[in-house]
């Protein structure tokens, strides 16, 4: 299809010049989402989509505590309760979900630890019949004191770091600088609300459902039904949305499904409505830190001194991986001669935090980053200045211990991002307090697992020839939106070195594909999409130039799976917590520009500029997709993107009353690509997915410190704080 | 959604018939449905209007203006006439809720729409306009409650249009199907003190036929602070008209009822032209009466900014700050 | 790509299990259950002029959609979205807020946009209606889809039927929209994703390039 000419000019004339150093046919091209047309025109199937005559209708009665025990449950006596099937905890054969932990139940049995735990699952025919009936169940609880606050229920994990002498540089210090900062929750609001569709013959159980992970999902129902492998069969339907919130949660509706399709012997859809999603579903964690800083006059760091706490709501999910990727990211993309760092995730009585893009790096990077902005004021220093300073280099290392062989360009990267913003001629102008505000923030993205994270997931993707003489990958790694089903057959046309055309991508289900691991950690498109290129290259060794139609013609299907390797010389000691934490960072500037109404309060973020390195770029218009939507969510974020909370529920769950950002209130989003290939990325490239949400949250609210002459230091920052 | 027994009105005749069976009338839709699949209207039957075509669109009439009662915000948004008569009539409901929404959304249904009081609009709370026991506002998150206190209830009025209707002392003309009522659309919403359970006059057995407009006023001016752009009722808004050496100063979106700014109205007198000075000063006299509560002092600023900025912009005049 | 993925489904499922999927299949409605409250007086329909009185039961209705005549059984309760989503097959109509606020089940009816969640199917009697399914069939508006597609304006794509659907609208309605109009005439529809941009440049391409017919 031909592009126009506009968008040729506006958005892939700058991306196409991007040069990857050698003559690639597919790589580097923007080739078209391959999924395009049928999202355009309504055709793709999503679960809701998925026609199941005469399936059951599932629905969650849910806990109007915070915590405290289930005394009575009562049926009100005129409906025809014979004619729902009910379940509840024992009918579950292990009553646990399992994801790092097993702590949390499936169903709660008898104890309730947050609002909206699911208690009862109950199903019929008709859906109005279902909501009508869970309204008629009465839950009697005994009420006990919950826990809110961070900080003051019990620790779900902790890590700690010491590098230097860092007490003696403080003591020793021309300037200590210290400030706290706080980070609110953020619900996902992806557009397609959770579901799932379960139904179960001769003991085998298969569920299609919207999720990021099908392995995640294979392996929680595998422990909750105690089943085997090949009794489950997973089936990932086009996912309107994950952006983390389908990574950990879908396993529980998975389970809640297939437990209401075993006792009705019935096909069940459990698909969510929007008000429950919002209200049970996994969220941002919230985060409070406190930075302390020492430093020369002239603003070269020393020493920092980093509090990392969050809140990991009442059961474990991903919070310790959470608060690890918050820890490495804490220390920004800055030289630390001696380093600190005390980080605490505590157990509240909130539903469970979860995953979201960015997956504690956008937390402890505001910190940091509005510390350094905070710090910069405080010196009498251009906040560009004072970071330009202090930037990390190859060879240097980090205070997690790994030591940077890649070259972060960061200083090319602040230099080209303050010239596309016209930083200096604006910030010279705009007086501080004038209603205008430019600010900025730098920082980096590790790309996948952090720590040994990889090498115990050891990836596997396959691929396998077809009868039309083209092939076929076959990874667990979704298409959420991010274009996976466009960039991996780009990839393996060019491994393979025939057209793109011929190249299909299977659609996961883990009866067929093999686990490539989940759809995580900006880990898609680099570290699985490597595997695809050794995988696609292994075949073609095999084929040796033979013409694949004949081939499979003559021998049938030829199917080759590789598994990840670590890069050597990648190593991560646990349980020191030391190491090369990432194979490769990304790494990026932002710029932003706000106005705000100097009567009215109501800020207007206009542009965000952001510089970015991450690798080669694959597919320039779905990568400038995944930049572009990973700001409009920071973005979001920062201004208004407000989670109510009371007694740790999101009060506000509906989309009415939680504000995120329309199209009339879409800002300019400026991007540019200055990429360093990373040898053991796919076709030297980096991750994208996550780094985007990191910058903008600290960039804008220092913005808006300059334009309304404040000092803020949480986000969302909203303008009814900036009015008091 | 709850099962309804369903009727559609060919005529006012029919109309009334179905209001005397207890139907609950449905024009556009969009509020009713929204209340009902919260299951806080638990209406069980439902009479569509929208085939009574004759209650749709917009005349010049007897010196005036009347608007059916069934005429869509686009409709209203698009009119030339009100846009060059009344630029601030279409200019309350130009950028409410959404595009999709403004289609289909009557003038009459965002006069009579439901609080949108979170607490209210949640059938987990059994407040004070459901008949319960508390105005979970006075204890909980009351960022976009009232900030006049006017009863034991916190709720704002969520019309958009109904300020500007205020500010000419529309008339809203109702029908019992026999004979025709009027009432003065300044004195037609009922605050909490006046009742609890109700938010206007009109009784159950009346629909409204048609807003008419006795005269369009000379000078008028819209002015409204959203939190985003789209499908978001303002935090604070302002219609001013002036017509016959009176201005009307009409605040929306900060209490029960659209609020008349008496205090502001006496600052600015008969002065057709106001300078920043008086506008600032009549804008501190709208906000001397506002007790805000533990969340949304800050609407009091932004109540402050709306009617200056409202002042200024019907006097032809920027404000930029 | 997934025209069949109906099939794909059932597939999957078989390849776990033989009948498994296809279980309910077949069940018809075991027994209807009456709830208290639910079940209104079908007896009135005895007639009062100028009131035509349905009852709350199961009726059936005809709709015109992408220019067929549909007939089909429904309750008074059935919005247009559930009508076109589970009685008609017409899944490109999306739920996303069930309230009006997020567009997904933007519909035409008589050409002009609006939200089918919040509208009642009996009441679009006698209605031209038309879904994305529609809008991608109808060769007046290949140019639009084709600029959606060439912009890269769906990344999850749960969002992206309702927005075609309002730029044809929109698109009719003002064959060349400012910047501004584009952007207020999309503001009922949200992304998550965050592909504004790309849809604003989709639409105003699109118009320049000649619009639609």
């Amino acid at each position: 299809m031909p592009m126009s000419g506009e968008f040729k000019e506006k958005i892939l004339a700058p991306l196409m010049s991007i040069s990857t150093g050698k003559d690639l046919k597919f790589v580097g091209k923007s080739i078209l989402r391959k999924e395009g047309i049928d999202k355009v025109t309504g055709r793709a199937r999503y679960v809701d989509d998925v026609k199941t005559p005469g399936a059951l209708y599932g629905k969650t009665l849910r806990s109007s505590i915070a915590c405290g025990r289930i005394k009575k449950i009562s049926f009100a006596p005129n409906i025809p309760w014979d004619q729902f099937t009910i379940v509840d905890a024992r009918d579950v054969p292990y009553n646990r979900v399992l994801q790092i932990e097993s702590d949390q139940p499936v169903l709660c049995d008898g104890v309730v630890l947050h609002r909206e735990e699911p208690i009862l699952l109950i199903a019929h025919e008709d859906p109005g019949l279902v909501e009508t009936a869970i309204r008629s169940i009465t839950v009697e609880y005994e009420r006990e004191p919950g826990i809110f606050n961070i900080g003051e229920g019990r620790i779900l994990k902790q890590y700690d770091i010491e590098e230097g002498d860092w007490k003696k540089e403080f003591a020793a210090a021309e300037v200590v600088f210290e400030g706290e900062y706080k980070t609110g929750a953020q619900e996902h609001v992806y557009i397609e609300t959770n579901g799932f569709i379960a139904c179960w013959e001769d003991e085998c159980l298969t569920v299609h459902g919207s999720m990021q992970c099908p392995y995640y999902v294979h392996k929680a129902l595998k422990y909750a039904f105690k089943l085997q492998d090949d009794q489950i069969n997973v089936v990932q339907m086009t996912t309107g949305g994950g952006f983390g919130g389908k990574e950990d949660f879908p396993s529980v509706l998975a389970i809640h499904a297939a437990l209401l399709a075993k006792k009705s012997g019935r096909t069940v859809r459990l698909i969510y409505d929007r008000a429950e999603d919002m209200a049970s579903s996994t969220k941002r964690h919230p985060s409070i830190s406190k930075v302390r800083t020492a430093c020369t006059k002239d603003g070269i760091l020393r020493a920092i001194d980093f509090s990392f706490h969050i809140d990991g709501g009442a059961y474990i999910t991903l919070s310790p991986v959470v608060l690890s990727r918050g820890i490495v990211h804490a220390f920004g993309p800055y030289k630390w001669p001696a380093a600190k760092l005390h980080a605490q995730c505590f157990f509240t009585n909130s539903p469970p935090y979860g995953a979201f893009r960015g997956f504690g790096a956008p937390q402890s990077l505001f910190a940091i980053e509005a510390h350094m902005t905070a710090l910069a004021n405080h010196l009498g220093m251009d906040p560009a200045e004072l970071r330009r300073r202090n930037f990390i280099h190859r060879g240097d290392t980090m205070p997690t211990g790994q030591v940077v062989d890649e070259d972060p360009n960061m200083e090319a990267l602040l230099d080209r991002a303050l010239e596309l913003s016209d930083y200096k001629t604006k910030r010279a102008r705009w007086k501080r307090g004038g209603g205008k505000g430019i600010s900025l923030s730098t920082f980096m993205h590790g790309t996948g697992f952090t720590g040994s994270g990889e090498v115990y997931l050891a990836s596997r993707v396959g691929i396998a020839t077809t009868k039309d003489g083209g092939a076929e990958v076959r990874v667990s790694s979704t298409e959420i939106g991010q274009g996976t089903e466009t960039v991996f057959p780009q990839i393996a046309a060019e491994a393979l070195g025939i057209d793109i055309s011929k190249v299909s991508f299977r659609r996961p289900e883990t009866k067929v594909v093999p686990n490539s691991g989940p759809t995580v950690a900006s880990r898609t498109c680099s570290v699985v999409g490597k595997l695809v290129e050794r995988a696609a290259g292994k075949l073609k060794q095999r084929l040796a130039g033979a013409d694949i139609r004949q081939h499979y013609a003559q021998h049938g299907e030829a199917y080759e799976e590789v598994e990840y390797v670590p890069r050597p010389g990648l190593v991560w000691d646990d349980d020191k917590y030391k190491g090369s934490a990432y194979g490769a960072y990304s790494w990026c500037v932002n710029v932003a520009e706000v106005t705000v109404d100097p009567v009215t309060a109501m800020p207007r973020v206009d542009t965000l500029t952001a510089t970015v390195d991450v690798g080669t770029i694959i597919n320039p218009v779905l990568a400038h997709g995944q930049m572009e939507g990973g700001i409009a969510q920071g973005i979001g974020w920062a201004t208004c993107e407000n989670v109510v909370l009371k007694e740790g529920l999101m009060e506000n769950h509906h989309l009415t009353n939680y504000v995120i950002p329309t199209s009339a209130d879409a800002a300019r989003i400026v991007v540019e690509f200055m990429p360093s290939p990373y040898s053991e990325g796919a076709f030297g490239s980096k991750g994208v997915g996550e780094l985007p949400m990191d910058g903008p949250g600290p960039a804008i609210v220092s913005a808006l410190n300059d334009a309304m002459e404040a000092k803020f230091t949480h986000l969302p920052l909203l303008p009814e704080e900036m009015l008091k | 959604m709850r099962s309804f027994g369903y009727a559609e009105a060919e005529n006012a005749q029919g109309l009334a018939a179905a209001l005397g069976k207890g139907y609950r009338i449905k024009a556009g839709g969009i509020d009713l449905l929204d209340m009902m699949k919260e299951r806080i209207d638990k209406s069980e039957r439902i009479v569509s209007i929208t085939g009574m075509t004759e209650l749709r669109g917009i005349k010049e009439r007897d010196g005036g203006v009347a608007i059916g009662a069934l005429t869509t915000l686009n409709e209203i948004a698009r009119d030339e006439t009100l846009r060059k008569a009344f630029p601030a009539l279409p200019d309350t409901v130009c950028n409410a809720a959404t595009p999709q929404v403004r289609e289909v959304a009557t003038i009459a249904g965002n006069i009579l729409q439901r609080p949108r009081c979170w607490f209210f609009r949640q059938a987990e709370y059994n407040c004070l306009r459901k008949s319960g026991q508390a105005c979970y506002a006075v204890a909980g998150d009351n960022t976009y409650h009232s900030i006049y206190p006017m009863g034991a209830c916190h709720i704002t009025h969520p019309s958009n249009i109904a300020p500007a209707l205020v500010a000419v002392g529309a008339q809203i003309i109702a029908s019992d199907g026999k004979n025709p009522k009027s009432y003065d659309i300044r004195d037609f919403f009922l605050t909490p003190e006046q009742d609890l359970k109700r938010e206007n006059k009109l009784p159950q057995n009346e629909f409204i036929t048609e807003i008419f407009l006795p005269k369009m006023p000379e000078k008028s001016a819209y002015v409204e602070v959203k939190e985003k752009q789209s499908f978001d009722w303002p935090l604070a808004a302002c219609v001013a008209t002036y017509a016959d050496k009176k201005w009307s100063i009409i605040l929306a979106h900060v209490a029960p009822v659209p609020l008349r700014a008496t205090l502001a109205e006496n600052v600015v007198g008969e002065k057709a032209d106001i300078d920043e000075n008086l506008a600032l000063q009549a804008a501190e006299a709208a906000v001397k009466t506002a007790q805000p509560m533990a969340y949304n002092g800050f609407r009091v600023h932004l109540a402050k900014a709306v009617v200056r900025r409202a002042l200024l912009k019907a006097c032809g005049k920027d404000f930029h700050a | 790509m997934h025209d069949d993925e109906q099939s794909d489904v059932q597939q999957a499922a078989f390849r776990t299990s033989r009948r498994g999927f296809l279980k309910g299949v077949g069940i018809a409605s075991a027994a209807t259950v009456v709830l208290p409250g639910l079940s209104l007086g079908q007896e009135e329909a005895a007639g009062t002029p100028g009131l035509k009185e349905f009852g709350s039961g199961p009726l059936e209705i005809s709709l015109k959609v992408n220019g067929d005549e549909r007939k089909l059984s429904i309750e008074p309760r059935t919005t247009l979205l559930d009508a076109l989503r589970t009685k008609l097959a017409l899944t490109g109509t999306k739920e996303i807020c069930d309230r009006g606020s997020c567009g997904g089940c933007t519909v035409l009816v008589d050409g002009r946009a609006m939200v089918s969640c919040m509208t009642l199917a009996i009441d679009m009697q006698g209605r031209e209606i038309t879904t994305a399914e529609g809008i991608g069939k109808d060769p007046g508006f290949a140019p639009l889809v084709d600029s959606f597609c060439e912009h890269d304006a769906a990344q999850c794509g749960f969002c992206i039927p309702g927005i075609l659907v309002r730029s044809a609208a929109l698109l009719k309605e003002i064959p060349n929209p400012t910047p501004l109009e584009i952007r207020e005439g999309l503001a009922g529809n949200i992304c998550r994703c965050g592909t504004y941009s790309r849809i604003f440049d989709a639409v105003e391409a699109c118009a320049k390039k000649g619009g639609v017919a």
